[in-house]
């Protein structure tokens, strides 16, 4: 008896430390340690999988795979109510994220898994304000502008945002994304109204008509797109003369690709993007685990060199340099280089992430009138 | 120059200075407060668009909070004035004005506090009131609160109250010069050195203090080119004429909706609450009533926000609602109502023009802008300075040249029809008539028992006449006062009278009772006014009961008018 039982004992010791090993392996052969991650493709999704998903691949041996995703929280929403995880971490706009973590549709991030600036500052302190919710992690600026390509307007260039609703000066069909965001604001701040009553105004029912009324002007004018690498392609393409988009993408086809297209920064939109992990994920700690790698200043400042949308870390805003491929200096294209602000408007998240069926409704009703163009 | 001279001038300036610093700060730092809070307020309850459209998804709770909480506020502010503010009203910038132009006690620091925080809830509830009206009486709140240290200044309650003042405008316009001029045009009434230096130092401060620390949006960003036809000037003086029969309007509905409240309405405290509730629901149909509206002044300027039938429509509720909300007795201005109902009649005549007169016209911007200065600066009575503001927060010429037309046609006209400002009809009302200058009024503002003599000869109505002629050959005098037993006065014996008299006639047979006399209320003015054609030596000044207090001799009355004047020139034409 008392030899089996230290038998046993020793048995059931090994046993139970062999259990997290066996467990782990377990769980790996299952889901082939694979994290899917909903990003928004083209260049920008290209420069994160130099700068996160590769490295961290390497570094883990946990592989990971890509959606496509454009925005909204209609799919998030989808697979919570039909218990279908598809996402484990998602790259969301910041408003978007917002309005998901009240609907309870993401899982909490524990801010101490982020890795302090290289000096030793805090990541609480090196992130820009805000930046670490309870569900989410803000972690790069970017802006959507308007560009043109110069092929379309050989003679006097468009420079302003009164110039896209211009369509006497200015001839040219106008790409726009098929969403009630970015038009709004640009529709009002044609009209001059100045950028920090926007969202003042936008709260009253005379706002959003006015906005309508402003776009009923280019009604006839107007190529839609969802995704964002589109704009790039209807602009080098020649189908559309201006078009909203992506500075980051914009930058990348003319920087990269060297098309004739240029950017104006008159009322470029500051948006931000967040990583967050969908509440339904069964693989949760995985995810955790790669937004504690992907929010590490070094990397973050890769994907700068890559692309110009700018690091939520101070830490890694000084590490940006030339561009990784072409030598380009990256800091003039960045949205938030000091000679581009002071035409910028700051996306109100809270105003977004609150007006979500208020936008959606408006832009329904809008897209389903019959042109009234105003005399 | 000796050197005690020299100690004194350098004393003076620093004093001077410094005052105007801290006092400047202080109204700029309060002006910044009450904003904000205001702006917090609206936010919390619902009653800013943005703050609405947060809540969209309630629609029920935005109702709610519609009807319920201009309402609420009301009876709180009722509440607020009956109990905690002695003068049972809100102070505005008339009482300001008052206390910078007369010596005599001003309202205290409890009730400006107490009036501030009416205020304060008023507008954060949302009632049709202005906040600069509010913002004014803070800053000479503080000014009044620096002009009682004893500092030994002249002219010291006056220059701080003017300090705070342009402060508070200087902060709350983001424009130092019309702070400036406000506080000179308004409150001080005339311009001189000594009060134009500090002046000048606080509403700077005022101006420092905003832009290191204030971050709202200008009143209006317009950007507007220039005026395309000189023929259009025509049209901003014709519509500074039909402004002037606007502020007048107002005014006179300002005044009935007053009385309707003291007629309808038995219990004070009960006026306001009735007035928030008309506000709620006015503002379920037309949402624009509510509050400030810095959206709707927005609109107002931008070409195709609002149709002609809208604009009128939303006209005639915001006049009414604001009329009903000052009437009634909410604690608040009547400058930023005017501000937006100006700039909405400026759109509508804007839209309305090209289709009586078929020209080209350069758009709705610079007629909205004339509108609205050209009511405010009626009202207020004020031209230079929403001269001036035009012209800080637009940095255009052609802009403030137009408003500038419009505002001096509006005050022509509304000066002769309803006098210069709704302050001035205040202060007449309280018996401070500016209407013709600071002059009158001063000299109205000053009692002429101030300058009482004791030395009379005074005689029994039994006395014999004999006696009195040599009474008043011993004392020098022509004059005796016949009284009563009780000190009450009867009548006069003057000696010219009585030189021929039996020396046995008793005194009461032989006075003169139809007399000029002077009361305890009696002001040096009017005392001047009697005098016309007054022969005798001293005029008599009796109490309401009868009895005699002393004699104003000819001579006092001269002197009272000439010191006063005196001071008031000396005060005009001073150095620093």
């Amino acid at each position: 008896m008392k030899r089996l039982s230290a038998f046993s004992v020793v048995f059931t010791v090994a046993g139970l430390l062999s259990l997290p090993a066996s467990l782990h392996a377990q769980a790996g052969r299952d889901d082939a340690d694979v994290l899917t991650v909903a990003t928004w493709g083209g260049a920008y999704e290209e420069s994160q999988r130099r700068a996160y998903f590769e490295p961290f691949t390497e570094a883990t041996g946990i592989a990971i795979k890509t959606v496509h995703y454009d925005g909204g929280l209609r799919e998030l929403r989808e697979q919570a109510a039909n218990n279908r995880p598809e996402w484990d971490v998602i790259d969301m706009i910041q408003s978007d994220a917002s309005a998901a973590c009240q609907e309870g549709l993401l899982a909490t991030i524990d801010p101490r898994i982020l890795t302090p600036a290289p000096d030793g500052t805090p990541a609480v302190e090196d992130f820009m304000a805000d930046a670490i919710q309870p569900c989410f992690i803000t972690q790069i600026v970017f802006s959507t502008v308007i560009a043109f390509d110069n092929r379309a307007f050989p003679g006097m260039k468009p420079d302003s945002v009164e110039d896209f609703f211009d369509l006497e000066t200015f001839p040219g069909k106008r790409a726009l994304r098929k969403s009630p965001a970015g038009l709004l604001e640009w529709a009002l701040l044609s009209l001059s109204v100045p950028r920090e009553q926007l969202y003042d105004l936008l709260s009253t029912r005379r706002g959003l008509e006015l906005a309508a009324r402003r776009l009923d002007g280019i009604r006839g004018s107007i190529l839609w797109w969802t995704s964002g690498e589109e704009p790039v392609e209807l602009l080098t393409s020649g189908q559309a003369a201006m078009a909203t988009g992506y500075n980051g993408r914009f930058f990348h086809a003319r920087a990269m690709e060297g098309a004739p297209i240029s950017v104006i920064w008159d009322g470029q939109l500051i948006g931000f993007n967040s990583w967050t992990i969908a509440r339904a994920s069964k693989r949760a700690e995985l995810a955790t685990e790669f937004i504690a790698f992907a929010t590490q200043p070094a990397r973050m400042a890769a994907q700068a060199s890559l692309i110009s949308y700018g690091p939520t870390r101070k830490s890694a805003q000084q590490m940006v340099g030339l561009h990784r491929d072409t030598g380009v200096p990256m800091r003039p294209y960045m949205p938030t280089a000091p000679a581009h602000m002071g035409r910028a408007v700051i996306r109100d998240h809270r105003w977004y992430s609150q007006t979500v069926d208020l936008r959606e409704q408006w832009f329904l009703d809008w897209l389903g009138q019959v042109d009234q163009k105003p005399q | 120059m000796d050197r005690k001279g020299l100690a004194q001038i350098i004393y003076q300036i620093c004093t001077v200075t410094l005052v105007a610093i801290v006092v400047g700060a202080a109204a700029s730092l309060a002006a910044i407060g009450f904003v904000e809070s205001v702006h917090y307020l609206n936010g919390q309850l619902l009653i800013s668009p943005y703050a609405r459209v947060l809540a969209e998804g309630r629609p029920l709770l935005v109702a709610a909070a519609t009807l319920l909480v201009p309402a609420a506020g009301g009876l709180v502010v009722g509440l607020i004035v009956h109990f905690l503010i002695p003068e049972r009203r809100g102070l505005a910038p008339p009482d300001a004005i008052l206390a910078a132009q007369t010596s005599g006690p001003a309202p205290g620091f409890r009730s400006g506090l107490a009036s501030s925080f009416a205020a304060l809830v008023s507008l954060g509830s949302g009632a049709s009131v202005g906040q600069y009206g509010p913002l004014v009486y803070l800053g000479a709140m503080f000014g009044s609160l620096a002009g009682r240290l004893r500092l030994n200044l002249r002219h010291q309650r006056s220059i701080a109250i003017a300090c705070g003042v342009a402060a508070a405008i200087s902060t709350a316009f983001n424009a130092p010069i019309a702070g400036l001029v406000f506080a000179h045009e308004v409150i001080l009434r005339h311009y001189s050195l000594r009060a134009f230096a500090p002046v000048t130092v606080a509403a700077a401060t005022g101006y420092i203090v905003a832009n290191v620390i204030f971050d709202r949006p200008a009143l209006f960003l317009v950007s507007f080119d220039r005026v395309e036809h000189s023929y259009e000037f025509l049209f901003f003086a014709v519509e500074g004429v039909l402004c002037a029969g606007l502020a007048w309007a107002f005014m006179r509905l300002l005044r009935a909706s007053t009385g309707a409240a003291r007629h309808y309405i038995a219990w004070p405290w009960a006026r306001p609450a009735v007035a928030g509730l008309a506000v709620g629901l006015v503002a379920l149909w037309i949402p624009e009533v509510m509050g400030i509206g810095q959206e709707t002044l927005r609109f107002a300027t931008i070409e195709g926000a609002f149709g002609i039938g809208e604009l009128g429509l939303i006209i005639i509720a915001k006049l009414a609602v604001t009329a009903l909300c000052v009437g009634f007795g909410f604690v608040g201005g009547v400058f930023s109502p005017a501000l937006l109902i100006g700039i909405l009649f400026g759109a509508f005549y804007g839209l309305v023009l090209p289709y009586l007169i078929p020209v080209p016209h350069s758009g709705l911007v610079v007629y909205a802008i004339c509108g609205m200065m050209a009511l405010a600066s009626s009202v207020i009575g004020a031209p230079l300075t929403t001269i001036l503001i035009v012209f800080e927060l637009t940095r255009s010429y052609d802009l403030t040249i137009a408003a500038m037309v419009a505002v001096v046609f509006s005050n022509l006209i509304s000066y002769r029809v309803v006098g210069r400002s709704l302050f001035d009809l205040q202060l007449r009302a309280w018996g401070f008539d500016l209407s013709l200058g600071r002059d009158k009024a001063i000299l109205e503002n000053h009692r002429i028992r101030d300058y009482l003599s004791r030395e009379f000869t005074a005689v029994d109505e039994s006395e014999s006449v004999g006696g009195v002629r040599q009474r008043l050959v011993d004392d020098h005098r022509a004059e005796a006062m016949v009284l009563e037993e009780t000190g009450a006065l009867l009548g006069v014996i003057r000696v010219q009278g009585v030189l021929n008299s039996p020396a046995a006639m008793p005194a009461r047979d032989a006075m003169i009772t139809s007399f000029t006399t002077f009361d305890e209320d009696t002001s040096v003015w009017d005392s001047m006014d009697m005098l016309r054609g007054f022969l005798g030596e001293a005029v008599p000044l009796v109490s309401h009961s009868g009895r005699l207090l002393g004699v104003v001799p000819e001579e006092a009355v001269i002197r009272a008018y000439l010191e006063i004047v005196h001071d008031l020139r000396e005060e005009e034409n001073e150095a620093a």
